[in-house]
């Protein structure tokens, strides 16, 4: 009877294509709206992702989030040093500081001032230049994004594109000189700073002057050091605190989950989405098990029992929301991949794909419920009803 | 002449009543019917009188609120929904007076559905069914959907349907009143060369008088009781 149910759905193309649709609509909803809101939160904390060197971060304890920063003394480096299980520490610093451009406007940046001696910390990826080159006087590295986009020099004449910031131009960040040394790569921020990278000291002088300037301190662990130990064995002995990268970008998320109202306006588009979905999937299949009823009473009256009629509907939805479920996340595929070179944040990790899944197979049985409960009651002998 | 003296179905006192209060409708007010194995019972009466309701109480598909119902050896009372689902998909053949041809499914599909329902294997089931079309002269039309067919082609791919698992007992609901008479001949007389044998029942229920020849008996009801079964003279005299 699966062979019949599935002969019953396809060949009412104009049904089948409704279906369908009400399908595929949900998925691409919950997929899209969902891998925009996880491509957001990625960036909350991005520099974390980027600085993949370092085991462990530590930093005052009122720290909320990676951009709340709160300073520490230089020495707390040195107490970091002496813990047990740390097998190197950076100082580590970072900044929002204004950038005054080639055309005289402002625009703020990420500035991350890396180990002088280490350049422990540096954007993951170096397009032009090379990292090293940061030893070369007033020397900062940008991002390419803020190269191409925030930092440019504005066009040499209207109607055309700005001029990307390239090696050898300069800038200044408050009031001192610096000059482009590298184009590097990194995560996008989540306010979409242009991300600059210099040394520490370089970046000291660039800061405004605080008595205290240490943002973070990075730590490596010694190998097979348990993570969770040093990081508990940092705080009891510093009276800073640690965190692994992993429990850096939970604490930053959770920030940003909590205080900002990113989570329910995309919860409200994705929880619509699913509303929608099920509105139309229900209504479209409810109408099309009532257009079959006459002829599932007639397959119960010939002795097909509730439990037959349930696998057919149940394989009918199925089907629909397979193929559905395969064009819309498909869809949404494209459009994250046509959107990639923009501000979009998108990010399709196989949990979402999975989740997305759960929620159209959620929907589809929910449609299929309200049909079912309408085969389940009719009685056979409504065949010989006309 | 096929039919035994052996009886197969055995009604006594069978009442239905739809509705409730002053909407209560009493459709069967104690129905005696007793129908022999390899007949061809014609159920015959005015629209209301209860034939549909009747056959439906013999099917399978409905029950009767008080009386006594025995069909093909099984007392309909005792079985629960479960078996009342087997013994149709076991026992009846259904013909109908729309067809109730599924709309999407070619001649041979429709035909095998209730094989396919007792979960028969696809290409044997449509070997079957083939089989049975060609012996309703649909062969060569196979592949035809119900709306390529002729309303008497859809009716011959019903009766097709209704014999393909060889049931005891076939149920037919005004399975001409949507055919022109000629058509309706035709189909009367496949129902007699093709469907009727020794061991065949086919209870059928037509107010159409231009078929009730072809039954052996005419059971007449009116008002929800049977109020007389006599055997077709005619049909007796021409065997």
């Amino acid at each position: 009877m699966i062979y019949v149910a599935l002969r019953m759905l396809l060949g009412d193309r104009g049904k089948y294509f409704a279906l369908l649709v009400g399908i595929t609509f949900v998925s691409f909803v919950v997929t899209q709206q969902s891998a925009v809101f996880i491509g957001l939160m990625t960036r909350t904390f991005g520099p974390i992702t980027d600085t993949g060197i370092a085991d462990v971060w530590v930093m005052d304890p009122k720290v909320q989030y990676i951009d709340d920063i709160k300073p520490m003394q230089d020495t707390a480096l040195l107490r970091v040093r002496g813990v047990e299980g740390v097998d190197w520490a950076v100082p580590l610093y970072k900044s929002l500081l204004r950038a005054r451009l080639h055309d005289g406007r402002f625009q703020s940046a990420n500035v991350f001032g890396l180990d002088d001696a280490t350049l422990a910390g540096g954007p993951p990826e170096m397009l032009e230049g090379s990292l090293t080159d940061l030893r070369i006087n007033d020397g900062v590295i940008v991002d390419t994004w803020g190269a191409h986009g925030k930092l440019a020099k504005p066009p040499a004449s209207p109607g055309e594109a700005p001029t990307p910031l390239k090696i050898g131009d300069t800038l200044e960040l408050n009031d001192h000189r610096a000059v482009v040394v590298g184009i590097c790569k990194v995560s996008r921020t989540f306010q979409s700073q242009p991300v600059l990278y210099t040394t520490y000291s370089r970046a000291m002088k660039f800061a405004p002057s605080e008595r205290k300037l240490l943002s973070f301190i990075l730590v490596k662990a010694r190998p097979g050091a348990d993570l969770d130990a040093l990081c508990e064995r940092i705080k009891s002995s510093t009276r800073l605190t640690a965190y692994t990268k992993a429990g850096f970008r939970e604490l930053t998320m959770r920030y940003y989950m909590k205080y900002t109202g990113i989570p329910i306006n995309f919860g409200t588009a994705v929880i619509l989405g699913f509303l929608v979905g099920i509105a139309i999937a229900g209504q479209v299949f409810y109408s099309f098990t009532l257009e079959n009823l006459k002829h599932f009473g007639a397959l119960k009256a010939m002795g097909a029992s509730d439990g037959t009629l349930l696998a057919m509907i149940v394989v009918q939805v199925s089907h629909v929301a397979a193929i559905g479920y395969g064009i819309g996340v498909g869809v949404a595929s494209l459009f994250g991949y046509l959107m990639s070179g923009t501000e979009l944040a998108f990010r399709l990790p196989w949990q979402l794909l999975l989740g997305s899944a759960g929620a159209v197979f959620l929907v589809s049985i929910l449609a299929a419920i309200i049909s079912l409960r309408k085969v389940v009651k009719l009685e056979p002998a409504v065949v010989f009803k006309n | 002449m096929t039919s035994s003296d052996k009886i197969i179905i055995r009604c006594k006192d069978v009442r239905k009543s739809y509705g409730s209060g002053d909407t209560r409708v009493q459709a069967l007010r104690g129905v005696d019917l007793e129908v022999r194995e390899g007949e061809m019972l014609m159920l015959v009466g005015p629209s209301g009188c209860g034939k549909t309701t009747l056959i439906s109480i013999l099917a399978g598909t409905l029950d009767a609120d008080g009386g006594e119902c025995n069909v093909l050896g099984s007392d309909l009372r005792a079985l629960g929904a479960r078996e009342k689902t087997q013994f149709r998909a076991r026992s009846i053949g259904f013909v109908f007076q729309t067809f109730n041809l599924l709309p999407t499914l070619t001649a041979v599909e429709n035909t095998a559905v209730p094989l396919l329902i007792r979960g028969v294997a696809r290409a044997k089931a449509f070997d079957r069914a083939k089989e049975l079309l060609n012996q309703v002269g649909l062969g060569g039309r196979e592949r035809a959907l119900p709306s390529q067919l002729s309303g008497g082609q859809q009716q011959r791919v019903a009766i097709a349907r209704s014999l393909v698992h060889d049931p005891a007992l076939i149920v037919c609901d005004e399975p001409t009143s949507a055919l022109d008479h000629d058509t309706g001949a035709r189909i009367m007389s496949i129902f007699r060369d093709v469907a009727l044998a020794a061991h065949r029942t086919l209870v059928i229920v037509t107010h159409d008088n231009r078929i009730f020849n072809y039954g052996d008996r005419i059971a007449r009801m009116d008002d929800g009781i049977i109020m007389e079964v006599r055997e077709n003279e005619a049909l007796a005299a021409a065997s």
